[in-house]
C-alpha cells in the first residue's frame, strides 16, 4: 500500500497541487502560454482524480478462508 | 473527658485512626450504584448501597483510568481503593481507584492485565498506525454475515460510494471459535489486498465482545500491513483492538463513514475546482483580449498609413498657411499700389497741365529744362492741356532759382 502511494500521488497531494495551479492562473502577471499549461495541467489532475475512482457500481463480494469469491 | 476537643481536632483524629487502618487503605467493596454524578470537573461521585446500608464513593478524574465503562445508577459494581475521612464534612468516603462490573469482573481483569501487557510492548505506539487512504476501492469486512453491522457498514459505504467493492470474510465474532475466525478473516483479507479494513461487530455484553479482547486479535490487527479500522459494539465499548487498529470506529457504521469517502462531495469538490479553472482562464483570456486591444491601438497610431495622415494634415496646414500668407502679402502690395496711384495720380503731367504748368520741346522732341538749350530764333514746341504752340524762342535770360522738391 505504501509503495503504491509513493508511485501515484495521493488525492491530497493532487488537490494541493491544484492549488497550486489556481493560485498561478490568478497571478495577473501570468504569460498567455503559461496560463493554457497551467489550465491544462488543472483538468489533468481533476481528471485523474476523478478516474481515481472506477465508476462501476459492484455487488459487495464475500471471501473464503481459501480466498475465492462469491457473491454476498 | 475534662478537656473539650474543638471539631477540626476530632475530626483528623478519626482521620488518623483510618489512615492507620491496613484493610481501610486497600479495600474492594461490593454493591450497587446509585447517586451517580459524572461531575464536569471530570471527577464521578456516586453511592454504593446493599439492602443494610449505603456508602459515599468518590473517583477523582485522575483515577478515571481505573473505569473502563459508563457507569450507571443500578449497576453492580467492585469498587477498590481507600476508606478515609473527609474532614470538612466529618463525613468518611470510599476514594475509588478502580471499578469493575461484578460478573464481568474476571474478564475485566484479563482485559486490563492484557492491555497493560501489549500496551508495554508499544502495540498501541502512534508510530505504528497508518493513515486510512482517502480513496478505498476495495474495502475488506471481517465481521459476522448475519446481523446488523454487516448491514449497517453496506448501507453507509454504498450510500456514500456505490463503487466501492466491499468484500466480506464472514467470520464468527462470538463464542466458540470466535477468535481464530476473526484472525483468519484478517489475514485472508490482508492477503487478497484490500485498500482498508473494518474488523468489529454490533453491541453486545463484554462476554460477547470478548473475542475483541483476545491478544491473538490484538497481534493480527498489528500484524495486518491493510490500514484496520476497529468498530466494535456501541460508543461506550472499548476493546483491545481499539487501541491496537490503525482507527478506532465508534460503531460499525462509523467505520463505514471514515472507511468509504462520499463520492457526491468529492465530485462536487471536483466540480468546484473545475469551475475555479475555468473562471480563472477565462480571466486570463480576457485580461489578454484587454491588453492586446491596447496594443493595438498603440500600434495603428504609429503605422505608416497613420503617419501618412499625419503629415498630410501637416501638409494642408502648411498648406495654408501659405495661401494665407501670399494672400496677406497681395493685399499689401495692392494696398501699396493703390496708394502709388493715388500718388502718381497726383503726379500726373496733365493735372499740371490743367493748373497752368506747360511741356516745352525743342525740334527733336527732348524735353527743355534749361535756357541754354535754346538760343533765339530756335523753334519750340509748348504743350498745354488741349493741344500744343509752335513758338520762337525771342530772347532768354537766366535766373537763379531755389530748387523745390
Amino acid at each position: 500500500m505504501q509503495e503504491q502511494e509513493k508511485k501515484e500521488p495521493t488525492l491530497e497531494e493532487n488537490f494541493s497541487q491544484l492549488e497550486q495551479v489556481i493560485r498561478n492562473l490568478e497571478n495577473r502577471e501570468i504569460s498567455l502560454e503559461d496560463s493554457f499549461k497551467e489550465y491544462q495541467k488543472g483538468m489533468q489532475l481533476i481528471k485523474s482524480c476523478s478516474e481515481t475512482i472506477d465508476r462501476v457500481e459492484k455487488k459487495m463480494l464475500k471471501i473464503s478462508e481459501n480466498g475465492e469469491y462469491s457473491e454476498f | 473527658m475534662n478537656k473539650a476537643w474543638s471539631v477540626g481536632e476530632v475530626n483528623r483524629y478519626i482521620s488518623n485512626m483510618f489512615g492507620q487502618d491496613f484493610l481501610l487503605r486497600n479495600i474492594a467493596v461490593q454493591g450497587e450504584v446509585s447517586n451517580c454524578k459524572y461531575h464536569t470537573s471530570g471527577h464521578i461521585y456516586f453511592s454504593l448501597k446493599d439492602e443494610t446500608g449505603a456508602i459515599a464513593c468518590v473517583m477523582f478524574a485522575g483515577q478515571r483510568k481505573g473505569l473502563a465503562f459508563r457507569m450507571k445508577d443500578g449497576d453492580n459494581v467492585i469498587v477498590s481503593g481507600s476508606v478515609s475521612v473527609y474532614e470538612r464534612d466529618g463525613r468518611y468516603q470510599l476514594y475509588a481507584r478502580q471499578i469493575t462490573l461484578v460478573g464481568a469482573g474476571l474478564l475485566y481483569e484479563k482485559y486490563l492485565a492484557l492491555k497493560q501487557e501489549l500496551e508495554e510492548m508499544g502495540m498501541f505506539a502512534p508510530q505504528y498506525k497508518q493513515p486510512i487512504p482517502r480513496v478505498v476501492r476495495r474495502l475488506g469486512v471481517v465481521t459476522a454475515p448475519t446481523g446488523a453491522a454487516v448491514q449497517d457498514i453496506r448501507n453507509i459505504a454504498l450510500r456514500r460510494n456505490p463503487y466501492v467493492q466491499i468484500i466480506l470474510y464472514p467470520a464468527l465474532v462470538q463464542g466458540e471459535g470466535a477468535k481464530e475466525s476473526i484472525v483468519k478473516g484478517i489475514q485472508t483479507l490482508d492477503k487478497a489486498g484490500v485498500d482498508v479494513m473494518i474488523v468489529g461487530r454490533g453491541g453486545g455484553s463484554i462476554e460477547d465482545l470478548w473475542a475483541f479482547n483476545e491478544e491473538c486479535v490484538a497481534r493480527a490487527v498489528f500484524e495486518c500491513e491493510t490500514p484496520v479500522i476497529s468498530a466494535v459494539g456501541h460508543e461506550t465499548d472499548t476493546t483491545i483492538i481499539d487501541y491496537v487498529a490503525d482507527l478506532r470506529a465508534p460503531t460499525p457504521s462509523a467505520a463505514a463513514e471514515l472507511a468509504v469517502m462520499d463520492v457526491a462531495s468529492f465530485d462536487q469538490q471536483l466540480m468546484q475546482y473545475r469551475n475555479r479553472l475555468d473562471r480563472d482562464m477565462m480571466n486570463v483570456l480576457q485580461n489578454k483580449r484587454q491588453q492586446l486591444a491596447q496594443l493595438k491601438l498603440r500600434v495603428t497610431a504609429s503605422s505608416p498609413e497613420n503617419q501618412l495622415l499625419q503629415k498630410k494634415q501637416y501638409l494642408d496646414e502648411l498648406s495654408n498657411r501659405l495661401q494665407y500668407r501670399m494672400q496677406e502679402k497681395y493685399t499689401a502690395s495692392r494696398n501699396r499700389l493703390e496708394l502709388f496711384i493715388e500718388k502718381l495720380n497726383g503726379l500726373s503731367p496733365l493735372r499740371r497741365l490743367s493748373r497752368g504748368y506747360a511741356y516745352v520741346e525743342d525740334d527733336k522732341g527732348s524735353c527743355l529744362t534749361s535756357v541754354s538749350q535754346v538760343k533765339a530764333g530756335d523753334s519750340v514746341k509748348i504743350h498745354v492741356t488741349d493741344g500744343y504752340i509752335r513758338a520762337l524762342v525771342q530772347e532768354k535770360e537766366t535766373i537763379e532759382r531755389r530748387e523745390e522738391n
